[in-house]
């Protein structure tokens, strides 16, 4: 140190001067527009937000979100449609969770690399690929036309579970490599088996993780259009719009949003469609801040962490 | 334990012991031939440098390697009259009797209770008086009762570095076993937590037999009963702590344990 500021200062002062304030402003620069591309990001969901709030606010009526759609009279509500939407939204998570938590839990913690693990991977990645139109076209030549079911809340849902398994099986995976090994290692070296120890340690450490990413693929299940036009239809049956059977006619929200603007003769198409589309904004939003709560409140039930 | 009655008395009796064990991670040959006895009730030290193979030598002694994709272990370890790697030797059961602590603590993300209480669940304790009981005795056994008894239920999580590696220690005589093995437990640690985890080590040879890999010299003399110095996958010489560290009969160990490599 004492020998740094001995050596003769003056030329290397000036110098460094320089390139300390040439640096310092790209130093600055960079800090501003870094932090104004990050900030974009909440000013476009925010302006999204106020925007469908605006239009559809008024549209939020107990009559609307209750009432059943109308085909060509003004006055229709969506009620079925949520119910349609939870009902198929519920009916995939459940074909769904068991294959993607019990396949995810095989290639991260029985498979070794290479062989059948790299076959299911590539399977699933190129599943994960398809378009969810294409799913769509799938599921109606299987379902409808081959099984002859018509267009059913059972034929959506499983046209669904074959286009979201990919992304599950992900979650899954991602959830139990975030369990560290020494965990393993440890329920192991106490005599554990492999399935107690996948099942009293690693399970239950990767809960949090693994709900979060669920409660977010609902989220897209939700919202999904594309794959349910061909497979659950775009009508709800008249005489019993909150039918239990899986078999009936299930047009969802998403579903409902599009055909009211593309294919329907109601006079009042804009108010439906931005009712729709506020409702349906809420729901996503909800399943995302909900997915946060219960990853935390189940992490603190299985770890006892109180934080 | 009930099965061995008569032989812990002798305190020169050899608890567990290798018999020309090589250990390899596919084709390179981490353990070379070795032969060690390690004393029941006696702690025995593992030293030597970096990658001399000590902590692969202490993971064969409880068949940790089974986990290793690829690592092999040839020879046999006697545990009393069990080969630990004989056709009909359990390595669940190897475990229950053979229990171990790791270098960095790795506590379950569970409560303190809950931790202490895994073993003797997974093995079928599932009376709450019988866990209640072992939980209590495998903290005090760890020193650790007194600061944890009015909070089993937090996390253990929640606790400090030395306080969650006594709780790991703790985790593993809650089973009752007759040897646990340490992979260097204070190297995470501080010198006011290391200096309790060691002053445990010299309770616990009451009732079990320890061995300890530890890159500390100090911590070795001040701790073991007997030393094994490791080389390049070599035992080079194996004795009594303070013959080792003041009369080594070895070229080798006497450059270590005097600082010329390591």
């Amino acid at each position: 140190m004492s020998a740094t500021t001995a050596e003769p200062a003056p030329v290397r002062g000036v110098a460094a001067t320089g390139g300390v304030r040439v640096r310092k402003t790209a130093d600055a620069i960079a800090t501003v527009v870094l932090w104004a591309m990050a900030s974009s990001i909440i000013v476009m969901l925010a302006a999204f937000i106020i925007y469908i709030g605006y239009l559809g606010w008024s549209a939020l009526t107990p009559s609307f979100i209750f009432g059943v759609p109308k085909e060509t009279t003004a006055g229709g509500g969506i009620g079925p449609e949520i119910y349609n939407s939870f009902y198929i939204l519920i009916l995939t998570l459940l074909f769904t969770t068991p294959i993607a938590v019990a396949a995810g839990v095989f290639l991260q913690e029985y498979a070794r690399p290479g062989g059948f693990r790299s076959i299911v991977q590539f399977s699933a990645e190129s599943l994960a690929t398809v378009p969810s139109v294409v799913m769509g076209l799938f599921g109606l030549l299987v379902f409808v036309y081959t099984f002859h079911w018509k267009y059913t809340a059972l034929g959506g849902a499983l046209t669904l579970t074959v286009l979201n398994l990919p992304a599950l099986l992900r979650v899954t995976q991602e959830a139990l490599s975030s369990v560290p090994d020494s965990l393993r290692e440890a329920s192991m070296a106490l005599g554990g088996t492999k399935w107690q120890t996948i099942t009293r340690v690693v399970l239950p450490s990767a809960i949090g993780r693994l709900t979060t990413g669920i409660v977010l693929i609902a989220g897209r299940i939700f919202g999904e259009t594309a794959a349910l036009i061909f497979t659950a239809g775009l009508s709800v049956t008249a005489n019993k719009p909150y039918d239990l059977n899986p078999f009936h006619t299930a047009e969802t929200l998403a579903v409902h949003l599009w055909y009211t603007h593309s294919e329907s003769v109601v006079p009042d198409v804009d108010r439906i469609g931005n009712g729709s589309a506020l409702v349906l904004l809420i729901m996503v939003l909800a399943f995302n801040v909900g997915a946060r709560l219960i990853g935390r409140a189940l992490t603190k039930r299985f770890t006892g962490r109180s934080s | 334990m009930d099965t061995q009655p008569a032989e812990t008395s002798t305190t020169a009796a050899v608890k567990i012991e290798t018999k020309d064990m090589n250990v390899f991670y596919g084709s390179f040959l981490a353990i070379k031939h070795a032969s060690l006895k390690m004393k029941a009730q006696h702690v025995t030290a593992l030293i030597g440098p970096s990658g001399c193979g000590k902590s692969t030598f202490l993971r064969a002694l409880n068949r940790m390697h089974d986990l290793t994709p690829g690592a092999q272990v040839e020879g046999c370890v006697m545990l009393d009259d069990q080969d630990i790697y004989g056709a009909d030797a359990d390595p669940v059961v190897i475990r229950h009797r053979i229990g171990m602590v790791f270098q960095r603590p790795n506590p379950f993300p569970k409560t303190i209770y809950e931790n202490v209480v895994y073993g003797p669940r997974i093995h079928g304790e599932r009376d709450r008086r019988a866990l209640d009981a072992i939980a209590e005795r495998a903290l005090r056994q760890a020193a650790l009762w007194d600061e944890v008894k009015d909070r089993l239920q937090r996390s253990a999580l929640d606790l400090s570095g030395g306080q969650q590696q006594r709780l790991c220690i703790a985790r593993a005589v809650a089973l009752n076993p007759e040897v646990i093995l340490m992979d260097e437990p204070a190297s995470a640690l501080d010198p006011i937590a290391t200096s309790k985890i060691e002053d445990l080590i010299g309770q616990l040879t009451d009732e079990y037999t320890v061995v300890i890999v530890t890159h500390s010299m100090q911590q070795a003399a001040r701790i073991s009963d007997d030393t094994a110095f490791f080389h390049l996958g070599e035992i080079v010489e194996v004795g009594p702590t303070n013959q080792i560290f003041t009369h080594p009969k070895e070229k080798r160990t006497e450059d270590y344990i005097t600082g010329r490599f390591g």
